[in-house]
């Protein structure tokens, strides 16, 4: 069937979001997937913006960023940030978020601030970056407040370290409970869909194993594009390739075919 | 209440000054940010600014750019799907300006706390990270217990962040839509702009449309901003281009990229700067500058039909004029 890497990964993603549940999309690629999860199979997702822009679909593409006109034409509500990041996102209201990453880690911590030749905690001290990236955003309310969230990256090797540079979002922190110490209301990431497969936390150590794998990938190519010893489930399988009728949602959504860019 | 209605070269002249902390948005990086109000602060050299900006816009890229920036407060620093803002980036990368990083949530929490005369915010946002561990102010300090110091929940014994509250010396917030007297009236998310408008010590509209006070008469409860709390009111069409505003015009795709590509090196950003701050002396000029054609391109978008129920109180250039400086 002639579906690219990322229609896979954001039909992957949006397979993990259920009927009925409050959610909120970034930018970019979550968006995508978000918005075909409520075509294809949950059209009751309530979903929202950081903006809060609620009620709404993209029109006439993917949109600029979460408060542009496309995805602002067919709101029925627009609130403010403290609202939609605040009373339903940090406070732990929200089921589920969707959040990208430049650099990842085994427990799940995201690094979107910038990529250092000595990171600040082997430095001892907040150095300059060699490379700035975007800070973390609305990204840190979703990993402190929504019950689970997803983050989605392309997986390569120097992606997916041991540890990351810098925590802009915190996944399990050092693993284990430590998420515990903070008193987060969320419950954590509860899955890392990659451009080759799907990661998933080990219940007690928090750990990311390879759960299952994309048709044209292999347990071997992940392996080699992981920058951590990756553990592999005894029960690892194949992702389900998109049906016609998932691609045909998708695209539906990606109407300027902006994932159809190989 | 007194008239209020001022020219944007006026407005810079008389609320902005070198070395204050000054305060954009509260937009988003692609929309309802007082872009035409940091052109004017270009047009007329300021520097050494304090920035507080809930998000990075092409605001904080260009005075970034122009090495105007001596620091900046920011919950996210790129412009979203237009990608990384090279203005920023070089600034920060060479070591001129110093960013402190905290979250989206954080920034409109800590103008609350601003806005409500409050010591410190408790959350539990930014923490157990290094928005937490690293400051930019005290970079020896890893990991920092000073930026967002960790604070016992007096009833159940638990651990959270306390949060610093900001005051911004003036805030330059856009508006679709205000009276003469400061009444405002926001279309699309208000993303941080009620906080923002509380929290600064001075308040100064940029608005798309001028409006009869007969409109907020209409629709009182979608007054977010009232003219008690503010003190000059700036009449700007196309203010935000090229970024957008909702009901009224699109962002542009094509000078996106372009001013932000520009921004890659010093070089790129004067002739930017000379051709597109410095190349218009009126309002008629900045329009005729970005084109008629492009214009009604970016007029003609899906929102249109929120501003209906407005139109009939819009003010002529003609009457602004009149109005404007009395």
């Amino acid at each position: 069937m002639d579906y690219t890497k990322q229609e896979y990964m954001a039909i992957a993603t949006g397979r993990e979001l259920r009927d009925g549940e409050l959610a909120i999309f970034g930018v970019g690629l979550s968006m995508l997937a978000g918005y075909f999860a409520q075509k294809n199979h949950a059209p009751n997702l309530r979903a929202f913006t950081e903006g809060g822009v609620f009620g709404s679909t993209p029109v006439g593409g993917l949109p600029w960023g979460i408060e542009c006109n496309r995805i602002s034409a067919n709101a029925t509500s627009f609130t403010n940030a403290i609202d939609a990041l605040g009373c339903l996102v940090a406070s732990g209201r929200c089921d589920v978020g969707i959040i990208g990453a430049a650099q990842i880690d085994k427990f799940g911590n995201v690094n979107t601030t910038g990529i250092w030749e000595q990171p600040p905690w082997q430095a001892g001290k907040y150095v300059l970056p060699k490379v700035r990236l975007n800070g973390s955003g609305g990204a840190n309310e979703i990993a402190v407040g929504c019950k689970r969230y997803l983050i989605m990256a392309a997986h390569e090797k120097k992606r997916f370290v041991e540890k990351v540079d810098y925590i802009s979002s915190p996944g399990y922190i050092n693993g284990g409970n430590d998420r515990e110490k903070y008193n987060f209301p969320g419950g954590g990431p509860s899955a890392i869909i990659t451009t080759l497969g799907i990661l998933r936390p080990d219940p007690v150590t928090k750990e990311f194993y390879l759960d299952s794998y994309f048709a044209y990938s292999s347990i071997e190519e992940i392996k080699e594009n992981t920058g951590w010893d990756l553990k592999i489930s005894p029960n690892v399988s194949v992702v389900p390739e998109p049906t016609e009728e998932e691609l045909r949602n998708l695209r539906e959504v990606d109407t300027t075919g902006s994932l159809r860019k190989k | 209440m007194r008239n209020k209605l001022i020219t944007m070269q006026e407005a810079i002249a008389k609320y902005t000054w070198d070395g204050m902390t000054y305060a954009h948005g509260g937009a988003l990086p692609v929309g309802s940010d007082s872009i035409a109000f940091g052109r004017e602060m270009v047009r007329q050299g300021r520097k050494n600014l304090n920035l507080i900006s809930n998000c990075n816009t092409q605001q904080s890229n260009l005075l970034a750019a122009v090495g105007a920036v001596d620091r900046i407060e920011v919950g996210f620093s790129g412009l979203e799907v237009y990608g990384f803002a090279n203005g920023l980036r070089r600034a920060v990368e060479s070591g001129k300006t110093i960013i402190e990083d905290y979250s989206n949530g954080a920034m409109p929490l800590r103008l609350l706390g601003g806005a409500m005369n409050w010591p410190f915010v408790p959350a539990t946002i930014c923490i157990g990270n290094d928005q937490q561990w690293c400051c930019a102010d005290r970079p020896d300090e890893y990991p920092s217990k000073t930026k967002i110091p960790e604070i016992t929940d007096p009833f159940t014994g638990k651990k959270y962040g306390a949060f610093s509250v900001l005051k911004p010396d003036v805030a330059a917030i856009h508006v679709t839509m205000a009276d003469i007297y400061g009444n405002a009236i926001m279309l699309g998310t208000e993303w941080s702009r009620y906080e923002l408008s509380r929290a600064a010590k001075k308040v100064v509209l940029q608005a798309d449309f001028i409006v009869d006070t007969d409109c907020m008469r209409q629709y009182p409860n979608l007054v977010r901003i009232p003219g008690e709390i503010v003190d000059a009111v700036v009449y700007a069409p196309m203010g935000v281009w090229p970024a957008c505003s909702v009901g009224v015009y699109d962002s542009d795709e094509e000078h996106m990229f372009e001013m932000n590509n520009a921004f890659k090196t010093p070089e790129g950003t004067e002739a930017y700067v000379k051709k597109y701050v410095l190349g218009y002396n009126s309002r008629e000029e900045y329009l005729a500058m970005i084109g008629k054609e492009k214009i009604e391109k970016l007029c003609n978008n899906p929102t249109t039909h929120l501003m209906d129920p407005y139109r009939k109180w819009i003010k002529s250039e003609a009457e602004i004029k009149e109005l404007e400086g009395r």
